[in-house]
């Protein structure tokens, strides 16, 4: 993260939750596909970037402890844990299968 | 608009003190998780409050350090930072019908600008419009109090902690952001959304420059949303929060 990076980050983020507020607000309850869509955007690119974290290296495909870590994660996520349950618990099972 | 409670109830708490602090302390840790990423990159100390407090969204500074670690240019990033961000937008665009004819416009921009996932349940799930506005700030103030905190206690937590990777700190990165979208996956929109855009990032990462499949993924949302609701399945389809609000996770943004 640059100091460039950082104004360009803070406003495209403000216009965008302006804009929810005052432009998205007043017309998207018409259109459901459009709210639809709107709220899956994240969800694309969210399930993108932990792939990208989770399961690359060096630019190919590897299944390695992350993966365990993850899964850990991924159970706790369904269950409705708390966010720092599941977080400290992702550490932690990585880190012990780290080392074996 | 429901206006026939009595005065003296709607002065009543519209979040317990127990509910505030779980608040605050989930925020804590993800002020804490932010921070102690950034650092691990070499990030300056101040960069890392100021985008705290300027990008006001951890999901997009996350966003953003993942496609630059990836190699991505700088546009990518931010793209990639904005495109998360979404959600927000959504967000905002729920709350606005509880607030048209109560609330002047400054008031709603400030709102917008702070909406996140707790705030923005939390106050649609009041029943009398006045207290929409009330719950808003209240949440919105456990937020930014763990949230500063926690980007505060994360710096100077990043600096001691040294060989991030042998107690499993990478994981926490993506870790963080599963569960940022947690509530989503239930839905089959949700998790169909989630497994297109995954397989689309592998299989468009050998063609593609870094940073580019990230963008290339998003079309996962289309796929998504374009999937056919059953009724019948097992889990609630469309917890888009504008149409059902209340049922965002309300410890994450």
């Amino acid at each position: 993260m640059t100091w460039l990076a950082v104004p360009l980050l803070a406003l495209g983020v403000a216009a965008i939750r302006l804009g929810g507020m005052f432009v998205a607000g007043p017309v998207l309850q018409r259109h459901p596909l459009l709210i639809r869509l709107s709220s899956l955007i994240p969800v694309a690119v969210v399930a993108a970037l932990v792939t990208q974290l989770g399961f690359l290296s060096g630019g190919s495909f590897v299944v390695d402890e992350r993966a365990v870590g993850l899964l850990a994660a991924a159970i706790l996520v369904w269950r409705r844990a708390p966010f720092p349950v599941i977080i400290v618990a992702a550490a932690a099972v990585t880190a012990l299968v780290r080392l074996f | 608009m429901t206006t026939s409670r009595v005065q003296g109830v709607s002065s009543s708490p519209v979040v317990s003190v127990s509910q505030y602090l779980t608040l605050a302390f989930s925020y804590f840790t993800v002020g804490v998780t932010v921070s102690v990423t950034l650092v691990e990159r070499d990030v300056d100390p101040w960069l890392i409050l100021a985008a705290g407090l300027f990008v006001h969204s951890a999901t997009s500074e996350l966003a953003h350090v993942a496609v630059i670690d990836a190699g991505g240019p700088l546009l990518a990033g931010v793209a990639s930072g904005w495109l998360v961000a979404a959600r927000f937008g959504v967000l905002a665009a729920s709350l606005e019908p509880r607030l048209r004819s109560s609330t002047p416009w400054w008031h709603r921009a400030g709102i917008a600008a702070n909406a996140f996932d707790p705030n923005t349940a939390l106050a649609l799930n009041q029943s009398d419009n006045r207290d929409v506005r009330r719950a808003f700030w209240w949440v919105t103030s456990a937020l930014v109090l763990g949230w500063w905190v926690g980007s505060i206690t994360g710096v100077l937590l990043g600096n001691v902690l040294h060989d991030a990777k042998s107690i499993g700190l990478d994981v926490v990165f993506p870790a963080a952001l599963l569960a940022v979208i947690g509530g989503q996956l239930r839905s089959r929109s949700g998790l169909v959304t989630a497994l297109i855009s995954g397989g689309l990032l592998i299989l468009s990462l050998p063609y593609l420059p870094a940073g580019a499949p990230i963008l290339v993924a998003v079309f996962g949302a289309a796929a998504g949303a374009l999937w056919p609701n059953r009724p019948s399945a097992r889990d609630n389809d469309d917890q888009d929060p504008v149409r059902r609000p209340g049922t965002t996770r309300d410890d994450i943004r």
